[in-house]
């Protein structure tokens, strides 16, 4: 007989009508409410355990509300209209149809910020651009709305007419335009420092060989998972609680004291958990213009930037031009190092004086180098500000002159370890500017991280070491 | 086919920033049971930070990590700080933590001398503990000592303090002075496989060795360095923002601008160098920056061991690295006949495998 086929059983929809819709709150998930603290967290002495951390718990149960989960009564949402030019005037902003939109509860402009400037060291930056744009993400208006659809919609409707201008786009060139400077009358270098010690052109000469390179890196993002956000709520105190993603508080409040002109004792900061910040949340974005929407509309006003804001309105890495000349004996000892670097300043200052400094101290890398000039440049272009991000031109030094370390070597016959051995720094040894050095392990890193990786020499090993 | 290659890079990397004075204070107030609360102005940006403060107010006051609990980043209730930033909050916030910690401890230590019949100079805070140095049966719970000093004393304990690296202004003109109060050293060694008809570039994996000074949690170090390292590659082969000719961004989305997921981190052998650092606390320096220093350089050297092209400019993109593979070739004298093997040293690799 033959075998009955086999039916699926389906569920009859129709029967079962709750199946189709979809819950209207999220189903209610239990978690231990106990709370079980892992024994380290509990172990004395607390230093040097791998105690885990308070926090994980919560995100580990999706307890944890960044800006994106708060919600306070008669919320608005507020969206930013983007210049998408990278240098022009503005003639006109017309926010007429926007704010006759249904829906629309407030549009604000760069005329309505008090004082529409701040910086952590140059007050370059515009909160909303009101007279010039200096780079394609700046904002030139602000919209609340009850929805952020609404607010996005709204954003369409703002008119701008702008005199669009030549951008600047090239650092070098930047670098040799006098006029017309990206932020004219103040010229395009905005940052210039110089680091010298002992006489590196006596140095070239009494060196056996003298090598040369040049480097360069581009324009990162930190993408951090969560892009910046921020919820502003006016009182009728006029006082302002501002929730943010900012990784600075205590400078974010002078700077929104500064361009909202009130006093700080009427700001009040708290800094969410963040979801990733490696120097892209260090000062403040959009928070006046928050805080100036929620004091003209008496509702909380929350913020979140777009994947896209948060690539092109927010601070990126410092693209750097770096041109090495080293001199060193036939040994492989390094004698004198001269180094120049050209830093890609995007259209604004923000941290780019602590990365200028960073970079020009820390170019010559972790080696004993009596003789260096090395002297560094910021300049401005019409592109994505640059400023703070982890490793502070670092990151970009590193690959040059560990590099042109290789290079040497290579030339020299000397494996890359020996060389590094050979010129490193050791405990009290002297820094580029003289600093005396103190619990200086690089010769430790290097052999132990050769050890732990199985280094032993170029070329041995894993049977190519080609470069040779 | 695929040639491998392994490249080194050490880094030295300062803790605190230069332009100015960066400050942290911090505040701890012990409670009547003995466990204690921290109030910071710096932020949790996902490293542990206020983990390791709590460790470090924890380890001042000889209790353990969970007896504290942080408040932090409200500037309606937290002390200044400079924030989190530099790579500053373990040895520049840890030191106003740890020295906040002291401060009320010695407050407890007034307290229980008399009770435990020494001076207060003679005692010690550890395992919950007011003790007796020399003598640790001479004793107190310093939940006991703390209730003692709100309910009878009137002293309750609490302690603020803050700090700032001690630095010495740069000469403008020759660069010369103290810019940061401390470094930190690493190296890292990558390993790469390297296809030479593509160019594309696979890191296998990556051994860092960094100094922190002392590890405050070593897993939160451990965590900081694989971190670091994926970032790293990123910036190494990956990750770029690319403008048009009138300065617009062209791929401000996760789709056209490619950060490493977890499939192309590879393994990350972390290790730790043994350091301390007398200026920290308890040893510690900081290790958030590093991490990502030496890693495009590693990778861009192992590249260079792999197949002989010297990578001047980031991302090393496999388009990057085809080009220059194209280059070289064209550059080289093109080899007759089949099967006769390259001279010694032309040969650019054995394959791998």
């Amino acid at each position: 007989m033959a075998e009955k086929p086999k039916v699926i059983e389906k569920p009859d929809v129709l029967e079962q009508p709750d199946i189709l819709k979809p819950p209207a709150v999220a189903p209610l998930v239990t978690f231990p409410i106990e709370v079980v603290v892992p024994e380290v967290r509990q172990q004395t002495p607390a230093v040097g355990q791998r105690a885990t951390r308070a926090d994980g718990r919560l995100h580990g149960l999706g307890q944890t509300k960044y800006i994106d989960d708060m919600y306070f009564p008669n919320m608005l949402f507020a969206k930013i209209k983007r210049a998408g030019v990278a240098s022009a005037r503005i003639k006109s902003i017309d926010t007429k149809e926007a704010e006759a939109m249904p829906g629309v509860v407030a549009v604000i402009t760069g005329s309505d910020i008090p004082c529409n400037s701040f910086g952590p060291s140059l007050k370059d930056q515009p909160v909303l651009a009101d007279t010039r744009v200096f780079h394609a993400g700046d904002g030139v208006a602000a919209v609340a709305a009850v929805t952020e659809q609404i607010a996005t919609e709204a954003l369409e409707k703002i008119k701008v007419d702008y005199e669009v201008l030549t951008p600047v786009l090239d650092p070098l060139e930047s670098l040799k335009l006098a006029t017309p400077g990206v932020h004219a009358p103040s010229a395009n270098i905005y940052g210039h420092k110089v680091i010298k010690k002992g006489d590196v052109e006596k140095a070239f000469a009494e060196s056996d060989h003298v090598f040369e390179g040049s480097f360069r890196t581009q324009m990162v993002e930190h993408v951090p998972l969560e892009p910046y956000a921020c919820i502003a709520q006016w009182d009728a105190n006029g006082r302002v609680t501002i929730y943010s993603t900012l990784g600075r508080i205590t400078l974010g409040r002078a700077d929104v004291a500064r361009t909202l002109g009130i006093p700080m004792s009427r700001i009040r900061i708290v800094a969410t958990v963040v979801g990733g910040n490696f120097g892209g949340k260090n000062e403040i974005r959009a928070e006046p213009a928050m805080a100036l929407l929620s004091k003209k509309t008496g509702r909380p006003v929350k913020c979140v930037y777009t994947r896209a804001e948060e690539f092109t309105s927010s601070t990126t890495r410092h693209p750097l031009i770096m041109d090495y000349k080293t001199g060193v004996t036939k040994q492989g000892k390094i004698l004198g190092r001269k180094i120049r670097l050209v830093l890609d300043g995007g259209a604004y200052c923000s941290w780019s004086e602590t990365t200028l400094g960073k970079a020009c101290i820390l170019s010559a890398g972790p080696y004993n180098i009596e003789n260096l000039y090395a002297e560094a440049f910021v300049v401005y272009t019409n592109k994505t500000m640059t400023g703070a991000m982890r490793g502070f031109g670092a990151p970009q030094v590193c690959f040059a002159y560990e590099s042109h370390m290789d290079d040497i070597a290579k030339a020299l016959g000397i494996d890359p370890l020996e060389i590094r051995l050979l010129n490193a720094f050791d405990e009290g040894s002297l820094s580029p500017t003289s600093q005396k050095l103190h619990s200086v392990v690089v010769k430790e890193s290097l052999l132990r991280a050769a050890k732990r990786f199985g280094w032993n020499g170029i070329g041995n090993g894993t049977g190519n070491g080609n470069g040779a | 086919m695929k040639r491998r290659g392994r490249g080194m890079a050490c880094m030295w990397y300062p803790i605190g920033f230069t332009v100015a004075a960066n400050p942290s204070a911090a505040v701890v107030k012990v409670n009547e049971d003995g466990t204690a609360t921290l109030l910071t102005g710096t932020v949790e940006t996902g490293q542990g930070s206020l983990t390791i403060l709590a460790q470090i107010t924890a380890q001042e006051l000889g209790i353990a990590t969970d007896d504290v609990h942080v408040v932090s980043a409200d500037t309606d209730a937290t002390p200044m700080d400079t924030g989190a930033i530099a790579s500053r909050t373990t040895y520049v916030t840890g030191n106003a933590a740890r020295m906040a910690a002291e401060k009320a401890k010695l407050i407890l230590f007034d307290v229980a001398a008399p009770l435990l019949g020494v001076k207060a100079t003679q005692l010690e805070a550890q395992d919950h503990k007011i003790f007796v140095k020399g003598f640790p049966q001479r004793n107190m719970h310093i939940g006991d000592v703390a209730n003692h000093a709100r309910v009878v004393s009137g002293q309750p304990p609490i302690g603020s303090a803050s700090f700032n690296p001690e630095t010495l202004a740069l000469d403008p003109e020759t660069g010369q002075g103290k810019p940061f109060g401390t470094y930190v050293y690493a190296t890292q060694i990558a390993e790469v496989d390297v296809d030479d008809e593509t160019g594309e570039v696979e890191v296998l994996r990556v051994v860092a060795s960094h100094d922190c000074g002392t590890a405050i949690n070593p897993m939160l170090v451990e965590g900081q360095v694989e971190g670091g390292v994926a970032m790293g590659i990123g910036f190494a082969l990956e990750e770029e923002m690319l403008f048009d000719a009138n300065g617009r961004h062209i791929n401000p989305n996760l789709t056209n601008y490619i950060v490493p997921t977890s499939l192309d981190t590879p393994e990350i052998e972390v290790d730790i160098v043994d350091s301390y650092d007398p200026t920290g606390p308890f040893g510690a320096k900081g290790v958030g920056e590093p991490t990502l220093v030496p890693t495009a350089a590693a990778i861009a050297n192992a590249i260079y061991d792999a197949v002989g092209v010297r990578i001047t400019s980031l991302p090393a993109t496999a388009e990057k690295v085809f080009k220059a593979l194209q280059a070289k070739r064209e550059q080289q004298p093109k080899q007759i006949g089949t099967g006769a093997p390259p001279a010694a040293g032309a040969s650019n690799n054995a394959a791998v495998q």
